[in-house]
């Protein structure tokens, strides 16, 4: 099930760019991708090489806009952009936002074969993200861990000695501690060499496999999360905060399309009995009704006060009170969303990066990748605070704030006190509490004589 | 075939079976750093059958001109559906010329299926294109109708990947229109692909045939319901998720759960729509049909093994999840049923009740004509099973409290079986929303209790449930959970509040009020002001500041809990003038906040319009008052 929440719920600050790979030219190295400035061109290339009068009229072009955009295809290209270029952009921010105080998230998303490992570990001769963010200077008790997803189990990838094994890990969610993986080895390290040698260690336990498509496709989404401590100061006493940074290089987009299920021989599961990811679709279903359901989330409602139009109140408040009907999706997010929740929710900075072939038998996957890039910058999935109706509440200060001005008024008018309110021995407590207010007002008291 | 003789034949067919069992029983085991080798091997196999069959066609003759891809018809994105009449026109499935095509069309087919597989998506294209162009030469009939609704399936599929969605509808429907008219037509069951390459012994029954082709047909509905998903067809795409569902039961291809839970995932979206009959069958049928999937090993028995543990976790999780959709069922049905009988301040409108009792009984009659014409679910074996859990629960709304604790009990039954799974030890989150439901639903009935005493009880219970938990959990993991279980607890203790002033009332014509009335009366007042209070702490930065700009998602939240505050903290009772200038002050300065919140940042006005216009009101009058406190209390001095 890999495929429905992964991205959906990148939510922060969504930073797209993207980064151009070579990859295998098979035709002869016809591309069909160019990048400029912060646009990336995308032109079909079969379609424009046909006989003129062929050619229908559909869209050749497309262009897309992302906060940055890399062209890293050939060196003695003079755009030509760096490792070092990409990390002086985006490790940078990843630092300075844990430096902050946020939980950090960076996501590397793409075909496979488009470089999305390139960009996030690199090779030993271009070092990519990852190594070059190990690299800063250490912050007092720095920890590592280092795990695998692969068909939603999860792996260490650290665990040394007992690699043959790789029990699959659990996930788990303490009231204290927050979500985890139950015995995830955890690696404290005091400078960048250890820290960049259980890195290679990890990446030397993925899961990588040759394809027609790719000599080393990465199967597996890898989850690369650095923890450490900074002291602080707050409310003037000295004070401790915990950053995390993940660095998440996800597997082939091909893997973790997250629009249309097709059935696969997936393990243990029969074809011929079942349609393995129906349960996607209707979830999906269920999810968008209900979203929709309640497209006026309470902060696009004003609120209403008036008994008059307490109906269309009550139905536009979300929370038990409210029109909006809550429903329950009993598909498990994906192992990836799960574990990232705290860092694609709440106080996190997220920043994704996608990664697309140059190469024009790519066509339709990059279409698809920079498709699926400029829409999840748009994606916000932040939690909402219910609500319930609080018309009650509103209609009993407008009766009060109606009273005062009245009081005040005829107050005003006759300068002298009124005398129906007297009778301080009145026990009923909503009066006493009206009075409480009124008397003040009135100026007759000081205080209020409470039956003993 | 006549042209080949039964030898070549014979290994044209091994081959066939070769490759079939390559891609489909083989492939699962192999590794993960070769993951397609057994699929590459497979696609070498059939690749020698293509040129086998090309082989024989060259020496048969051309005359039908070739339909290999060296056509020149530009590879143009391929939209179906063209033809005008595809049972009218072109070679019979069974005549030779129509078999070979449909052989070739069919190996052209597998080696589509096989590229896609291997995540060679254009390539994969290509080949199925090839088979839509040899079938175009063809007429639907029994031999070929299968590879003609399977290679429309797989093209729809594909280009829905690619988000091109009204490729994939073409596709896809035309393979169901194929459907229905040979439904309609022939009938007759029809040849399967892996047929054209077996020997006559191998043939297929015609109840294996039957069966095949309907899960073909099952598939075309299942790959619809995604693509009118996908154009915002929700309302067709349930139905067809429905009929996928139907279809699994009444061809018995499903496995239970898995067809449990989908079903029980589909009542969601009936109940987001407020239809509660169909919501109430799919849940039915779910829990009906998660009992085929058989016992919960004990906890003995998991221990010992490690299949029977992970079947274990399986079927208890499942089957909470499943309690989890039915407490949704139960909260919602109630929650609207107090809509719909709810007066202007949110109390039980009587006039209405029996407005609404009156009206039942049409109702009534109109359920059953609903149940008619409803999809129902069911094998012959099942449905009386189903319709008995039916019986259990109402799918009209509630009117009065005997009716609203029926619903309340149902639901509160499933949510001891989800906290059962769902522990608070390793399911935090889930635990804690199942909690929130069981709140949920006390508030609720509560609605329907005329006794306020007894009302003022059931808040009480949320209370008991909520507080501990909100007050434990980690503050920096849980943020949002615990924002919502302050606001929460911050309106049941208003809510108690309100109660204990209804209920003060009505003694006070027999009785004179107490100080221990009082106490109570502030006591649950300052929790409520705590709870609004705690959550906007929660807001701050680390260092104690509360931001100068509120975050979109938090921004009518945050403001109302202003509002709230200041509102408690001028209802609060005291004798002593100070005190009283004290809790107006306070009062007046979260007013204040609300107002000058909004005249600095104007957009947010429109989210608190009503709130706003109030608290200005109040930052306009309460000066006047603490004035006159102050000057009384000056000379009372």
């Amino acid at each position: 099930m890999e495929h429905t929440h992964t991205l959906h719920c990148v939510n922060c600050h969504v930073m797209a760019s993207r980064r151009v790979e070579p990859a295998e030219s098979a035709d002869g190295g016809r591309l069909a991708v160019r990048v400029e400035d912060k646009f990336v061109k995308i032109r079909n290339v079969k379609l424009d090489g046909r006989t003129e009068g062929a050619v229908d009229s559909r869209e050749k072009l497309l262009e897309f806009c992302f906060d940055y955009c890399y062209w890293s295809v050939d060196r003695a290209d003079p755009h030509y952009a760096s490792q070092e270029e990409v990390f002086q952009d985006l490790g940078v921010s990843v630092l300075s936002g844990a430096s902050e105080g946020y939980n950090v998230c960076l996501f590397a998303y793409g075909q496979t074969g488009s470089g999305k490992t390139y960009t996030m570990m690199g090779t030993p001769d271009s070092m990519g993200l990852t190594p070059r963010i190990c690299q800063v200077r250490w912050l007092i008790n720095t920890q590592l861990s280092f795990l695998e997803i692969y068909n939603e189990r999860v792996r260490d990838l650290l665990k040394g000695g007992e690699q043959k094994k790789r029990a699959t890990l659990r996930v788990r969610e303490h009231p204290e501690k927050g979500p985890y993986v139950q015995d995830l080895s955890s690696h404290v390290v005091s400078d960048c060499k250890q820290a960049i040698d259980l890195l290679e260690e990890g990446i030397a336990n993925r899961i990588t496999a040759a394809t027609h498509n790719h000599d080393a496709s990465s199967r597996s989404h890898a989850i690369f999360t650095i923890q450490y401590t900074q002291a602080i100061l707050e409310n003037n006493l000295p004070s401790e905060t915990v950053s995390k940074i993940n660095l998440v290089d996800l597997a082939g987009s091909e893997r973790a399309d997250p629009h249309y299920c097709r059935d696969r021989l997936t393990e243990g599961s029969n074809i011929n009995k079942s349609l393995v990811t129906l349960g996607i679709v209707i979830s999906a279903l269920a999810q968008n009704s209900q979203m929709s359901s309640s497209c006026q989330s309470i902060n696009s409602v004003a609120s209403e006060g008036d008994g008059s139009t307490v109906g269309s109140h009550s139905s536009s408040l979300s929370g038990g009170g409210g029109g909006r009907r809550h429903c329950f999706i009993p598909y498990r997010d994906s192992v990836l969303t799960w574990l990232l929740k705290d860092s694609l929710g709440g106080n996190s900075k997220t920043i994704m990066i996608a990664t697309v072939s140059p190469s024009a038998s790519s066509y339709n996957e990059t279409l698809s990748t920079l498709r699926y890039a400029a829409h999840a910058r748009n994606i916000v999935n932040k939690p909402r605070v219910n609500e319930d109706a609080s018309v009650r509440l509103i209609r009993e200060l407008r009766e009060e704030i109606d009273r005062l001005k009245s009081m005040l008024l005829s107050f005003e008018m006759q300068r002298n006190p009124s005398p129906s309110l007297s009778d301080e021995r009145d026990g009923n407590l909503s009066e006493i509490v009206l009075q409480n207010e009124l008397k003040v007002t009135q100026g007759r008291h000081t205080c209020l004589h409470l039956p003993v | 075939m006549a042209s080949f003789n039964s030898n070549e034949w014979r290994a044209i067919c091994d081959k066939f079976t070769n490759a079939q069992n390559l891609t489909e029983i083989e492939s699962r085991n192999d590794k993960e750093n070769d993951p397609f080798r057994s699929k590459y091997k497979a696609r070498e196999l059939l690749r020698e059958i293509y040129c086998s069959l090309k082989n024989f066609e060259a020496g048969e003759g051309e005359e039908e001109g070739g339909g290999e891809s060296g056509e020149q018809r530009p590879t143009e994105q391929p939209v179906d559906g063209q033809r005008e009449d595809l049972f009218g026109q072109g070679f019979s499935g069974d005549s030779p010329a129509g078999l070979r095509a449909a052989r070739l069309g069919a190996v052209e087919y597998y080696l589509g299926v096989n590229h896609v597989d291997t995540e060679e998506l254009s390539a994969g294209q290509e080949h199925l294109m090839n088979c839509m162009k040899l079938l175009e030469r063809c007429r639907v009939s029994s031999p070929n109708v299968s590879l003609f609704i399977q290679v429309r399936n797989q093209l729809g599929i594909l280009w829905a990947g690619r988000d091109e969605t009204e490729t994939a509808q073409g596709f896809l429907e035309t393979a169901e229109s194929i459907y229905q008219r040979y439904m309609k037509e022939d009938g007759s069951p029809p040849t399967d692909m892996t047929e054209y390459f077996a020997a006559e012994e191998n043939l297929l029954t015609h109840q294996e045939r039957i069966k095949r082709f309907e899960l073909a047909y099952t598939h075309t509905m299942y790959y619809l319901a995604q693509v009118y998903k996908n154009l915002g067809q929700t309302e067709r795409a349930a139905t067809y998720c429905h009929t996928t569902l139907q279809r699994q039961l009444q061809l018995n291809q499903f496995t239970p759960m898995e067809w449990a839970l989908n079903a029980a995932t589909l009542s969601q979206y009936y109940i987001t729509k407020g239809r509660y009959m169909e919501g109430r069958h799919c849940l039915s049928a779910a829990t009906v049909i998660s009992d085929l999937a058989g016992e919960v090993p004990s906890e003995a028995a998991a221990q010992e093994n490690e299949t029977e543990s992970e079947r274990r976790e399986h079927l208890r999780q499942k089957r909470a999840e499943i309690a989890r959709c039915w407490i949704k069922y139960c909260l919602n049905l109630l929650q609207d049923a107090k809509k719909q009988l709810e007066d202007n301040i949110g109390e039980l409108d009587t006039d209405r009740q029996e407005e609404l009792k009156r009206a039942r009984r049409r109702e009534e009659e109109e359920e059953e004509k609903g149940r008619k014409s409803a999809l129902l679910f069911g094998s012959e074996d099942t449905f009386d099973s189903i319709a008995s859990i039916e019986e259990k629960v109402m799918c009209l709304f509630p009117l009065d409290f005997t009716e609203a604790r029926s619903v309340f009990l149902v639901g509160q039954n499933h949510v001891t079986q989800a906290k059962d799974y769902f522990q608070m030890d390793g399911y935090v989150t889930d635990h804690i929303e199942i909690l929130q439901d069981h709140s949920a639903l006390f508030r609720s009935l509560a609605f329907f209790e005329e006794d306020l005493e007894r009302r003022c009880k059931m808040h009480k219970r949320r209370v008991d449930m909520l507080e501990p938990i909100c007050n434990d959990l980690n503050a920096q993991y849980y943020l949002m959970i615990r924002r919502q279980l302050m606001f929460e607890l911050a309106e049941t203790y208003n809510e108690m509040m309100d109660l204990k002033l209804a209920l003060a009332n009505r003694q006070a014509d027999t009785q004179s009020l107490d100080n221990h009335t009082i106490k109570k009366f502030n006591h649950l007042c300052s929790a409520s002001a705590k709870y609004f209070q705690m959550f906007l702490d929660s807001l701050c930065s680390p260092e104690g500041k509360f931001p100068e700009r509120l975050e979109e998602e938090v921004l009518r939240p945050a403001l109302v809990a202003r509002f709230r505050v200041a509102r408690l903290h001028s209802r609060l009772i005291s004798t002593s003038p100070t005190v009283q200038l004290d809790n107006l002050n306070k009062s007046l300065e979260n007013y204040k906040y609300v107002v000058q919140y909004c005249e600095a940042n104007p957009e947010a006005g429109a989210a608190v319009e009503t709130e706003l216009e109030l608290s200005k009101e109040m930052v306009g009058l309460l000066p006047l008052k603490i004035n006159r406190l102050n000057a009384r209390m000056d000379s009372n001095n």
